[in-house]
C-alpha cells in the first residue's frame, strides 16, 4: 500500500478497495468484522498511521456508520465497511443519513456473499439504495475495485450523498492486477459547522425532524436525479459487442468476468453484446434506452436475485413506445438460477438455450481426467471446531447439563464458530439460530411462555463479540421482563471467526493502541443478571454450574465460559499437555465407553487406530488442550504438563 | 431373557415414560446419568446388547426366569414370592437410640452384615435437600445415617454399578423391589461374561406400593412448604390416607389423593410389592409403627436373621395372624393392578418375534393373579 502510483500490483480485491480509499484521502474508516469484508479496515489499520487516518473495529454495523458519518459532518471523508449482513443492522441510521445528506465524502462498502460461502443466508442489499435513495456502484473487476471505491467519494461530496459500493465474495477474495494511482497529501481539518440555517446542508445542524421530512426528501430525489445523469457518461458503464447483437446481455459486478468468459468459449462475440454496468442506481435512463435498441431479446445477469433485471424491465415497460416490446431473460424466466452464485458455466448454458446452440460439450480428455479425479474424491472433511478448541469444551458442558437436566431443553444459537454447535462437533445443541443476537432475544421470549405450558429450559448462547454488537439489548430485555434464561457468553478473547478483530473486552484497538476494556461480567452484574465465570475446559465445574443455573425457577443467569480460542496468536502451537493413550487401559469397542472420544467427542486430534484396536492421539494434530483426558470414562487418556 | 441395547432402552422405557430411575443403567457407561431422581441418555449408543437394558427392571423382565435362577420351578401364582417365613421384628438393644423408619429392622441387619464381614460394603439410600443418592457405607457405624424411608425413587443402584466397576465384590444393598429386580438380572450374567462374578452378597429389600417422582415432588411441596425443614415423612396404615411430612416447626399432613398424581409411570405396572427377588424384605407392621413385617426369602437372608436375633441386634416375634391376610391382599391387589395395566399397555408378555414387553411370565400364573378374587383392600 506505500506510494507508487503508476505501478502495477498483484492484489486481493479488497486490499483494492482499501487502496481507493487510501486514494481518495479518506480519514476515518470505520467497520464490525465480518467474512469477506474483514481485510479491508485490516489494511487500512497498517497504514493508518503513516496515512493519519484513524481506523477503528465499532461494536456493530450500525455505529460503524454512524462513527464514519460523524466524521463526514465533519468535513472529512470517511468509510464504513460491512458484510451483507451488517447492512440490515446499519439500516435505521442508513435510512436517515441518506434522506438528511452528507458533508465531507461518506461511502458504505458492502461485501456480499453470494452462495453464503461463509455467511448464514445469502441476504442481498442492493434493493436498500432503491429503497432508500442513495447511489449504488458494482465494481466488476480489481481495477476498478480501487478506481470505483475512489470515485465514490467523489460522487459523494458531488451530490452529497451516501454512496454504496457492492463487492462480492469472488471479488473482495480474489486476486488481479490493479494499478495504483496517486495518494493525497493533504489532511483536511475537522470541523461540525451547524449555525447555518435549519435546513442548510452545507451549514445547519445535521438534523432529521417530522416537519420537513418532505422538503429534505425532494432534495433527495434531486440529488438522485443527478447521480444518473452523472452515470450517462460514467466510464464505468461500458458496451462490447456487434452493432446489431441478436442477443443484449446486461450485467453488473464480478458477473460481468463470467459473461465475458461465457461469450468467448462460445465464440458469440459477433452474436451478442455486452452492456456491463458500474453503476447500477440510479440507472442512467439514455444509455439504457440506447442499447436496449439494440435488440429484441435481453438476458440480465447478476447474483442473486433480479434486482438489475425487475428494474430494466419495469424502464423497458415505460419506454416500450420508444424502445419497442423486448423479451427478457435471467432469474424470473428461470434462465438463470435466484439462489447461489453464477459462474462462466450458468452463462454458457443460458445463453446456448436462448440462441439455440447445441450446450458446448466439455472437451474429451479433460473430461475424462476430471472424473478420475473426481472418482478418487477429496477426503471427506467434516465441518468441525478445531482442535483445542474451547466451544468443543464449552458445548460438552451444555449438552450435558441439558439432558442431565432432563427437561427437553435446547440452546438458542448465535452467529459466530459456536453456530457449528447445531453439528455433531457441538453435539447438536443448537436448535435456533438466525441473526447476530436473536439467541438471547429468541430465549428471552421462550422464557415467557410458561403460561401456555412450554417448560422446556433455555440456554442462549453467543461469543464475547456477539455480546457487544447485539446482545446487550436483549439481555436489558430478558432482565426487564424477568424471563427465565442462562445465557452462556463464550468468550475466546477475539472475534476468532473472523480474524481475531479487537472488541470491546480487549485492551487494544484496531490501531494497535491500549484502551480501556469493558468488561462482560461487570457489564451482566450491573443490567442485574446472576453471573458466574468458569473456563470450560474444566468440564465438571462448567456442567455443574449450568446445572444450578438450569435449576433457578426464576431471573435471568449469565455463564461467562472464557478460554483464548486455541488459533489466537498467543495460544497457536503451545501445547499445555502431551497427550498419550494408554491400549492396555483403552476399551475401544468394549462395552462401556463404545469408541467414546471418537464417536462422541470428536476432536480432530483423536483417531482410533484399527490394528490395535483402541484409540490413540495424532500429535501433529492434537493442540495439547488436555481436555479429552476427562472425558474417558475408562481413564485411558493420559496428559503430561509440558515444561 | 432378552436383551437388547441402549437405544432400546432409551426408546422403550425412557421415551415411553417407564423408567423409575432406579439407576440400573447407571455407571456403567458415560451415556446414563442420574440428575435428580431421573435418569437421562446423554448421547446415542448403537451397540445391539448392553447391561444397561439386561439390568433394567421395566425392559423384557422375565419373572420366570428369574424364579428358575432362584431355585424355584417357576414364577409363583402367589402374591408374595416365594418365602421361607414371615415374622415380626424391630431392632434389638445393639442398635439402640438410633432413629429409624419403623421397627429399624434393615438398618439393624445392614449394620450386622458390615460388621461381620458377611459384605464388605453396603450400598444405601441418603438424601441431599429432598434428592434421593447412593451412598456407600464400609464402616457398620455409618448405616445408620442412611435409615429412614426416602418416598422418591432413588438412583441407589448407579452407586451400585460404580463400586462393582471399581472391583468391589460382596456388597449390600437396600433396595426397593424394583431396585431389587435389576439386581436378580445382574446376578444372572445376563452377558455371559466368562469372568463373572456376583457382585451382591446381600440384598435387603423395602416393601413398596409405589414411590415419587423426585423434581415433582419437590415443585409440590414447594409452594407448601418450607422444604429445607423437612425431616421425615411418612405413610402411617390405614384407614389415614396421608403422608405426614415432619419438620422443624411441626408436622403436616397431605392428603394421599393430592401425591399420588406424583407417581412415576413405572410404579403403575410394578407386580412387586414385596421385594420377591431379595434376600430378606422389609416392611412395615400394621397397628405397630415401631414394628416391622421380615421375610425371609433366602439362606443367606435366614442366618444373618438367625445371627442378628441371638446376638441382639434383632428382636423378632411370630407374625401376628390376622396381619397376614392384610399383607397378602395388599400385595395381590399391587401384583392384579399391575398386569392389569401392563397388559392394557401392551407390556405384558407382547408378541415374542415382532414386540418387546416389559414383564414376560407364564399366561397361566397371568390369570391366576389376575383372574380371581376381589380387589384387596390397599395400604397406598
Ligand atoms: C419408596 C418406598 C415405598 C415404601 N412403601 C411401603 C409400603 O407400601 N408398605 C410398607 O409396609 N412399607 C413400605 N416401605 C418401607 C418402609 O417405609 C420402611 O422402609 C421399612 O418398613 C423398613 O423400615 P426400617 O425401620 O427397618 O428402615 P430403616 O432402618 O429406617 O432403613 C431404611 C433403609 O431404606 C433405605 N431407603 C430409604 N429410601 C429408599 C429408597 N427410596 N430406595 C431405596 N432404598 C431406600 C435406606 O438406605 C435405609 O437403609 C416403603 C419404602 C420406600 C423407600
Ligand atoms: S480412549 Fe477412552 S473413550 Fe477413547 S476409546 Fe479408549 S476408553 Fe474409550
Ligand atoms: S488434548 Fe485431546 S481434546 Fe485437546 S486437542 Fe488434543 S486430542 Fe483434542
Ligand atoms: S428403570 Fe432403571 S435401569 Fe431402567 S432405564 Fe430407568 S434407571 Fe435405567
Ligand atoms: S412401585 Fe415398583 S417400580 Fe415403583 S418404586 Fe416401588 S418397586 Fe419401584
Amino acid at each position: 500500500m506505500e506510494n507508487t502510483p503508476g505501478q502495477r500490483h498483484l492484489v486481493m480485491g479488497n486490499e483494492a478497495i482499501s487502496r481507493g480509499i487510501l486514494e481518495a484521502g479518506v480519514q476515518v474508516a470505520a467497520a464490525y468484522p465480518g467474512t469477506p469484508s474483514s481485510e479491508i479496515i485490516e489494511v487500512l489499520s497498517q497504514v493508518a498511521a503513516r496515512r493519519h487516518m484513524y481506523t477503528e473495529w465499532s461494536v456493530n454495523e450500525k455505529v460503524a456508520l454512524e462513527v464514519a458519518a460523524a466524521a463526514s459532518f465533519a468535513g472529512l471523508r470517511a468509510v464504513a465497511v460491512m458484510k451483507q449482513v451488517g447492512m440490515n443492522v446499519a439500516a435505521d441510521f442508513l435510512l436517515h443519513v441518506a434522506l438528511r445528506g452528507i458533508r465531507g465524502g461518506l461511502v458504505l462498502i458492502s461485501c456480499e456473499d453470494p452462495g453464503g460461502l461463509s455467511s448464514t443466508n445469502e441476504g442481498e442489499s442492493r434493493p436498500y439504495a432503491k429503497m432508500m435513495e442513495f447511489p449504488l456502484l458494482e465494481p466488476g473487476d480489481f481495477q476498478e475495485a480501487k478506481d470505483m471505491t475512489r470515485w465514490a467519494f467523489d460522487l459523494s461530496e458531488r451530490l452529497g450523498s451516501i454512496v454504496m459500493v457492492r463487492s462480492v465474495t469472488r471479488l473482495s477474495h480474489a486476486s488481479g492486477n490493479v494499478t495504483f494511482g496517486q495518494l493525497p497529501e493533504d489532511r483536511p481539518t475537522a470541523d461540525f459547522n451547524f449555525n447555518g440555517a435549519m435546513l442548510d446542508p452545507d451549514t445547519g445542524p445535521m438534523i432529521n425532524l417530522p416537519g420537513p421530512v418532505t422538503i429534505i426528501h425532494r432534495r433527495q430525489q434531486e440529488k438522485m436525479a443527478r447521480a444518473a445523469a452523472l452515470f450517462e457518461t460514467s466510464p464505468f458503464n461500458r458496451y462490447d459487442g456487434p452493432e446489431r447483437p441478436e442477443l443484449l446481455v446486461i450485467t453488473a459486478s464480478a458477473c460481468q468476468l463470467y459473461c465475458r468468459e461465457a461469450i468467448e468459449i462460445l465464440g458469440l462475440e459477433q452474436r451478442v453484446g455486452l452492456l456491463k454496468l458500474g453503476t447500477t442506481w440510479p440507472l442512467p435512463i439514455q444509455l439504457l434506452q440506447r442499447h436496449l435498441a439494440l435488440c429484441r431479446r435481453i438476458l440480465v445477469v447478476e447474483e442473486v436475485l433480479p434486482f438489475l433485471e425487475e428494474n430494466l424491465q419495469a424502464f423497458a415497460a415505460r419506454a416500450a413506445a420508444r424502445i419497442g416490446i423486448k423479451q427478457f431473460f435471467g432469474k424470473n424466466d428461470g434462465a438463470l438460477p435466484s439462489t447461489g452464485e453464477l459462474n462462466p458455466d450458468l452463462v454458457m448454458a443460458a445463453l446456448s438455450r436462448i440462441l439455440d446452440i447445441a450446450p458446448m460439450g466439455r472437451d474429451d480428455a479433460y473430461r475424462r481426467r476430471a472424473e478420475a479425479i473426481f472418482a478418487k474424491g477429496a477426503p471427506p472433511r467434516e465441518l468441525t471446531f478445531c482442535p483445542g478448541c474451547p466451544h468443543r469444551a464449552s458445548f460438552w458442558g451444555i449438552h450435558n447439563a441439558l439432558a442431565m437436566d432432563n427437561r427437553r431443553g435446547f440452546v438458542s444459537g448465535d452467529i459466530g464458530c459456536y453456530s457449528l454447535a447445531a453439528l455433531p462437533c457441538g453435539f447438536e445443541s443448537l436448535k435456533t439460530l438466525h441473526a447476530m443476537g436473536s439467541g438471547l432475544g429468541m430465549a428471552s421470549g421462550f422464557g415467557k411462555l410458561s403460561p401456555f405450558g412450554f417448560d422446556q429450559p433455555v440456554i442462549a448462547v453467543c461469543g464475547d463479540s456477539t455480546f457487544y454488537h447485539a446482545v446487550m439489548p436483549a439481555l436489558v430485555n430478558a432482565i426487564h421482563n424477568d424471563a427465565n434464561v442462562t445465557l452462556v457468553v463464550l468468550d475466546n478473547s477475539g472475534t476468532a471467526m473472523t480474524g481475531f478483530q479487537a472488541h470491546p473486552g480487549l485492551a487494544v484497538n484496531a490501531l494497535g493502541e491500549t484502551v480501556p476494556t469493558v468488561e462482560i461480567p461487570d457489564l451482566c452484574r450491573a443490567m442485574g443478571a446472576k453471573v458466574r465465570v468458569c473456563d470450560p475446559f474444566d468440564l465438571p465445574v462448567t456442567q455443574n454450574t449450568l446445572l444450578e443455573m438450569l435449576d433457578d425457577p426464576q431471573g435471568v443467569n449469565v455463564l461467562v465460559l472464557r478460554q483464548i480460542c486455541a488459533l489466537s496468536p498467543e495460544k497457536k502451537g503451545k501445547k499445555r499437555y502431551d497427550m498419550a493413550v494408554d491400549p492396555q487401559i483403552c476399551r475401544a469397542d468394549d462395552c462401556g465407553c463404545n469408541r467414546f472420544c471418537t464417536r462422541i467427542f470428536r476432536c480432530p486430534g483423536l483417531g482410533y487406530d484399527p490394528q490395535k484396536g483402541t484409540a490413540r492421539i495424532d500429535e501433529v494434530i492434537c493442540a495439547g488442550c488436555g481436555v479429552c483426558a476427562d472425558i474417558c470414562p475408562s481413564g485411558a487418556i493420559e496428559r503430561k504438563q509440558r515444561s | 431373557m432378552r436383551i437388547y441395547g441402549p437405544q432400546t432402552l432409551f426408546e422403550d422405557v425412557q421415551q415411553r415414560g417407564l423408567c423409575i430411575g432406579c439407576g440400573g443403567c447407571v455407571a456403567l457407561c458415560p451415556h446414563f446419568k442420574t440428575y435428580k431422581g431421573k435418569t437421562a441418555r446423554l448421547f446415542p449408543c448403537d451397540r445391539e446388547t448392553g447391561r444397561c437394558h439386561a439390568y433394567c427392571p421395566k425392559a423384557e423382565v422375565d419373572l420366570d426366569e428369574l424364579a428358575r435362577q432362584s431355585g424355584q420351578p417357576s414364577y409363583p401364582a402367589s402374591p408374595a414370592g416365594g418365602y421361607q417365613r414371615i415374622v415380626a421384628s424391630r431392632s434389638g438393644r445393639r442398635l439402640a437410640g438410633q432413629t429409624c423408619q419403623s421397627g429399624g429392622t434393615v438398618t439393624a441387619l445392614m449394620t450386622l452384615a458390615l460388621a461381620s464381614g458377611r459384605i464388605e460394603s453396603a450400598v444405601l439410600t441418603g438424601t441431599k435437600g429432598l434428592v434421593p443418592h447412593p451412598v456407600r457405607v464400609t464402616h457398620p457405624d455409618g448405616v445408620a445415617a442412611c435409615a429412614s424411608s426416602k418416598y422418591t425413587a432413588a438412583p441407589t443402584l448407579s452407586g451400585l454399578n460404580a463400586a462393582i466397576e471399581a472391583g468391589r465384590r460382596h456388597i449390600g444393598v437396600v433396595a426397593t423391589p424394583c431396585q431389587a429386580t435389576a439386581i436378580a438380572q445382574m446376578r444372572a450374567n445376563p452377558l455371559q461374561q466368562d469372568d463373572f462374578q456376583d457382585p451382591a452378597g446381600l440384598v435387603i429389600g423395602l416393601f413398596c406400593t409405589w414411590a415419587l417422582d423426585t423434581r415433582h415432588l419437590i415443585a409440590f411441596l414447594d409452594q407448601r412448604m418450607d422444604t429445607r425443614r423437612i425431616r421425615k415423612m411418612t405413610i402411617p396404615p390405614p384407614p389415614a390416607e396421608v403422608l405426614i411430612i415432619r419438620t422443624d416447626t411441626g408436622d403436616s399432613e397431605i392428603p394421599l389423593d393430592q401425591i399420588r398424581p406424583l407417581i412415576p409411570g413405572g410404579c403403575r405396572i410394578c407386580p412387586d410389592m414385596t421385594a420377591e427377588w431379595a434376600d430378606l424384605s422389609v416392611g412395615e407392621l400394621e397397628g405397630r409403627p415401631a414394628w416391622n413385617t421380615l421375610i425371609v426369602r433366602s439362606e443367606t437372608g435366614r442366618a444373618l436373621v438367625d445371627e442378628a436375633a441371638r446376638d441382639g441386634w434383632l428382636e423378632t416375634e411370630s407374625y401376628p395372624s390376622g396381619q397376614l391376610d392384610h399383607l397378602l391382599g395388599a400385595a395381590r391387589g399391587k401384583k392384579r393392578r399391575a398386569l392389569q395395566q401392563a397388559r392394557a399397555d401392551g407390556l405384558l408378555n407382547s408378541a415374542p418375534d415382532t414386540c418387546r414387553a416389559a414383564l414376560r411370565l407364564d399366561a397361566k400364573t397371568v390369570d391366576a393373579l389376575i383372574g380371581d378374587g376381589e380387589e384387596c383392600a390397599c395400604r397406598y
